[in-house]
């Protein structure tokens, strides 16, 4: 996967972006809110359409609408994002109806088809006791597991994550710490092969011990660093800033 | 290399970027505004031609869902208003020409003004406002919390999700009203012009409708009525759907739905008496 450098900063947030993730890698985008980190993942999805140069993932564009729909919606489909926040859930479906919309429309099954079919990987995400709820009654911490699941469904060889480990509470973090480690390894829910995860974070000390791979999203820039430590060097020990600014 | 946009953020209404051009700014404007809103529904009817047998398992009961809300639900109102109509309009005017002794013109009178003209207007403006109103709001919170986004990245095309059933659930919605409503009005005026002291047998009154009819009337009333029905709902989607918007300009997007949608269907309206006069 690639983002060819955009050619000009007019009204770029991130430039010179030149980066390949390959399958069991998990790589965290550091940066302070505002650096780009969404505007990136969005871009990677096809959401945003890239200033200049060409997004390609699984070796086709994702971001040019037009001959090749149906294969346009199959890169999407191998494609998972979870948004930041609550996961952007339909506000209008169930939680099961959220989870199993995108299988059903895929698949073409039915509600109950899906239901019975997705069963173990809903009970492996512990969301069985919510499926009936809406998703405004959900707290954040469960709106963005549900979230999850609705690109789990799909089985994704690619999956995005926006800040996901942001405000969770220590049963929770260790829940995402779990499930981050097994699908870096393959879980059979998930497919059985090893995922590609890319996680956006505004803090990266949750992901200690994962052993992923950091880049840097700051002042517009983009730059691979080695560690963790380099991270926390790179953007101060007290928490993200903008490393251009001066150090007090 | 230049990406281009998904169509959804290519065609949305826009307002006010000819701000001190005056009249002919506004009128720019609105040109733009009804040129996107031709290509969206150029691009609906594209994507329900393409895609009509694709996801049956979800798109089916999509479809039904919007004619249940935007049809079934209604026939109760549908039903009242058929009674007042038919007292108020139907009633009235069969009475009226009775007692001035052009009772032979009366097929003709209710034939050309309510069957025709506010039969279908008044089933389009009640599913205006009873459902249509709401899913701008459905939609255009959608739109603004980021569901439409994510939509697109779970590799379902919003345009056949959302915006199909309506347009398909609209006007199956308008032109079933109306027939009940025709009905309705025309049962009930009836029994009010009899309790008045009309002389004709039902027979005799609903042939004399049947008459003042011409065998053109009725698939150009099924086209009027549809078309009514599927303007309402790609309008809808159209105002609701086709930009980005905030939560705050969800509301002016509803009233100006339905501004848009009121003209439309008053100017469909016109397009029919032509096409009635030239037949």
């Amino acid at each position: 996967m690639g983002i060819v450098r955009p050619t000009s900063t007019d009204g770029v947030s991130l430039q010179s972006v030149d980066w390949t993730v390959a399958t069991g890698e998990l790589w965290v985008l550091a940066g302070v809110q505002g650096a780009g980190k969404t505007a990136l993942l969005e871009t990677l999805a096809g959401l945003i359409p890239a200033a200049a140069g060409e997004v390609r993932v699984f070796g086709r564009r994702v971001d040019a609408s037009g001959d090749d729909d149906a294969g346009l919606r199959e890169t999407r489909r191998r494609l998972g994002l979870v948004f930041d926040g609550r996961g952007r859930l339909f506000s209008a479906l169930s939680v099961a109806e959220n989870i199993l919309l995108p299988w059903c429309y895929h698949q073409n099954r039915s509600h109950a088809e899906a239901l019975a079919e997705l069963e173990p990987l809903i009970r492996h995400l512990q969301l069985e006791s919510l499926l009936s709820r809406m998703p405004a009654s959900l707290s954040r911490s469960w709106s963005r597991r549900v979230a999850l699941a609705r690109c789990l469904v799909l089985k994704p060889d690619l999956l995005l994550l926006d800040n996901p480990l942001a405000g969770l509470d220590a049963v929770h973090l260790r829940w995402w710490r779990g499930f981050l480690t097994e699908a870096l390894a393959g879980h059979p829910l998930l497919g059985g092969d090893p995922l590609a995860i890319v996680a956006s974070a505004d803090a990266v000390r949750p992901y200690g011990g994962l052993d992923p791979r950091f880049a840097l999203v700051a002042g517009g820039h983009w730059r691979i660093l080695s560690d963790i430590e380099a991270v926390l060097a790179a953007t101060g020990e007290e928490g993200f800033r903008d490393p251009t600014e001066p150090r007090p | 290399m230049e990406a281009s946009p998904p169509p959804l953020r290519n065609v949305g209404p826009t307002q006010g970027s000819d701000e001190g051009l005056g009249l002919l700014g506004a009128l720019l404007e609105e040109w733009r505004n009804l040129t996107r809103l031709g290509a969206f529904i150029l691009i609906t009817l594209a994507t329900a031609a393409r895609r009509h047998r694709d996801n049956s398992q979800v798109m089916r009961p999509q479809v039904l869902g919007e004619i249940h809300r935007c049809g079934v639900r209604l026939l109760p109102i549908v039903g009242f208003l058929g009674v007042i109509l038919g007292v108020v309009f139907v009633g009235q005017t069969v009475s009226l020409m009775e007692q001035f002794g052009a009772g032979p013109f009366t097929g003709t009178l209710i034939v050309t003004v309510f069957l025709r003209e506010m039969a279908p207007m008044i089933a389009g403006l009640l599913v205006l406002a009873r459902v249509g109103t709401a899913s701008v709001v459905e939609l255009g919170t959608a739109r603004a919390l980021g569901e439409v986004e994510a939509l697109e990245v779970l590799g379902i095309d919003p345009i056949h999700y959302l915006v199909v059933p309506r347009v398909v659930g609209f006007a199956a919605a308008v032109m079933s009203l109306s027939a009940y409503l025709v009905l309705i009005s025309l049962v009930s005026g009836y029994a009010f012009a009899y309790a008045r002291g009309l002389k004709a047998s039902p027979i005799e009154f609903f042939t004399q409708i049947a008459g003042a009819m011409s065998l053109l009337d009725f698939p150009l009333w099924v086209f009027k009525t549809l078309l009514f029905g599927a303007l309402t709902g790609w309008v809808i989607c159209y105002q609701g759907l086709a930009r980005p918007m905030t939560l705050e300009e969800v509301g002016p997007a509803t009233t100006r739905t339905v501004a848009v949608c009121v003209v439309g269907c008053l100017m469909l309206d016109a397009l029919f008496i032509t096409v009635y006069l030239i037949l």
